[in-house]
């Protein structure tokens, strides 16, 4: 229970700090500060998610990947928001132009939309229909990678740490899956 | 009806004692509120530097909004310490900006070095007021102070096929701890760039020594950098060491870095996108609405005749 309420709350630590950092010790860039919090939480959450399958045999929060993944699914909806409202100031055209004219737009548009999908079949009822969709979500992941590493105009060494862990546990994953297929 | 005087005893009295000690309260009181006055305008003052240069001011003609200082000195791009724009304020103690000699060589008629004290007491400084805009798609407004680099053009008497000028930012990795990084660096280093001659020339290119009427922080640029003002902000290089007069182009740090995405000539232009951005607006710091971008950041009427026979879509 306690566990449960944990993994409920913890979440929402980037989005209490987001909205402290935003609002009331008024960062420099707002916009950009946004992209940077709600991205990178959404990454991690995403993977998290998958990081759970693989530690299932030492610790089972299975129960808990829909609510992550939701909450993953969150945060990047708060960053696609915040391209939508304040970066394209609700310009429905500059959002379409853009989507179509810049790499690093659309990776990001189709990881969202891709998300999007997960999220509405998450729901039981379409779940058993539309699971094995939800694979997906290893495409977002290199996707919103790239997307990561195009945000940024040089990588730095922390930088470079972050897209290793990204690297390694998608490698982690692969290799699982691979195994599970070997075994039948 | 009786008027009942109330009976004044010895106890209703204020004892002298008492009466004095209530006045003292009371003065302190109002010395208190002066006082507190005082202290508010001691921050404001506080948030803004004591200004140790002199300079002729800036009257601001076109009644730009200034930044704060805190928010010049607060968000840089400063890759020699960290790729984060948050943290250059506090790691960029190293750099130490009073042990520094400028060294002025290439196509001049007699290549010279100097202690940068020695080379700011040429020249008389100018505080100017301009748009600073980033290619990363955010913006600012700074009151610089300092020189027109023609002024230092002119001491250095560069001979005549001297075409461009081509600025060098220190290499010390004990001041610059992202040099010593090795692979890991985020860019190559020293960090160059490079103006043509007739840009360095215009009046508007300015040699900084200060902003807000005090002497660079370490996070701008000190002891010394470069202004310009029409260009994106990478090309106003920080903290310079060397001036070489050259008959080629520079090839400046970020086209070297990436070519497709940063060019030579770097002038702000809201009809030319950055391939990954649109450049048509910026983001004005500490506000949360976008501004549109101005041609040659606001500066058209004094540059874009330096370019007219250039097409701006491939010379980025």
């Amino acid at each position: 229970m306690i566990r449960a309420a944990g993994l409920f709350v913890i979440p929402l630590i980037p989005l209490v700090y987001l909205t402290y950092a935003v609002m009331i010790a008024q960062v420099n860039d707002p916009i950009k500060y946004i992209y940077s919090i709600t991205g990178s939480t959404a990454i991690v959450l995403l993977l998290l998610t998958t990081f759970l399958s693989l530690i299932k045999k030492y610790m089972n929060f299975i129960k808990y990947r829909r609510m992550i993944g939701l909450y993953g699914f969150f945060y990047s909806l708060l960053h696609f928001l915040n391209f939508y409202v304040f970066d394209a100031e609700f310009k429905l055209d500059f959002v379409i132009k853009e989507s179509l004219d810049k790499p690093f737009v659309y990776l990001g548009m189709i990881s969202f939309i891709i998300l999007v999908f997960m999220a509405i079949t998450s729901k039981k009822t379409l779940y058993s229909k539309y699971y094995k969709y939800h694979r997906l979500l290893y495409v977002v992941l290199v996707l919103v990678t790239v997307h990561f590493v195009m945000a940024q105009k040089s990588l730095s060494i922390i930088q470079w740490v972050y897209l290793l862990v990204i690297i390694i546990l998608l490698g982690l994953k692969f290799y699982q899956k691979k195994n599970v297929l070997f075994k039948g | 009806m009786r008027l009942n005087h109330p009976k004044i005893t010895q106890n209703d009295i204020t004892p002298e004692e008492l009466f004095n000690k209530r006045r003292r309260f009371l003065k302190l009181g109002a010395a208190a509120v002066v006082a507190n006055s005082s202290i508010v305008e001691l921050l404001a003052k506080d948030k803004y530097p004591t200004s140790n240069l002199n300079y002729i001011k800036d009257s601001n003609p076109s009644d730009l909004d200034l930044s704060t200082f805190d928010q010049i000195t607060s968000y840089n791009n400063f890759y020699e310490f960290t790729t984060s724009k948050e943290k250059v304020k506090k790691l960029s103690h190293t750099l130490n900006p009073n042990a520094w000699t400028i060294t002025i060589d290439g196509l001049v008629e007699k290549p010279f070095q100097l202690d940068i004290s020695d080379l700011i007491k040429k020249f008389s400084l100018e505080e100017r007021i301009y748009r600073f805009r980033c290619v990363e798609g955010w913006s600012m407004v700074v009151p610089w102070v300092g020189f027109e680099l023609a002024k230092l053009i002119k001491l250095a008497k560069p001979l005549s096929d001297a075409k461009y000028v081509r600025f060098e930012t220190l290499y010390d990795e004990e001041r610059f701890p992202d040099q010593s990084r090795g692979v890991f660096s985020s860019i190559d280093y020293p960090y160059v760039e490079g103006l043509r001659m007739d840009e360095a020339m215009n009046p508007l290119t300015l040699m900084s020594v200060g902003l807000y009427g005090k002497t660079l922080e370490n996070q701008n640029g000190a002891p010394i950098r470069l202004v310009v003002p029409w260009k994106y902000g990478f090309k106003s290089i920080k903290s310079i060491s060397k001036i070489t007069f050259t008959n080629e182009e520079p090839l400046n740090t970020w086209q070297k870095a990436n070519p497709r995405e940063y060019g030579f000539y770097a002038n702000v232009n809201p009809n030319v996108d950055h391939p990954r951005w649109s450049q048509a607006k910026e983001r004005v710091l500490g506000k949360f609405f976008k501004q549109k971008t101005l041609m040659f950041n606001g500066y058209e009427k004094e540059v874009a005749s330096m370019y007219k026979n250039l097409d701006l879509k491939k010379f980025i």
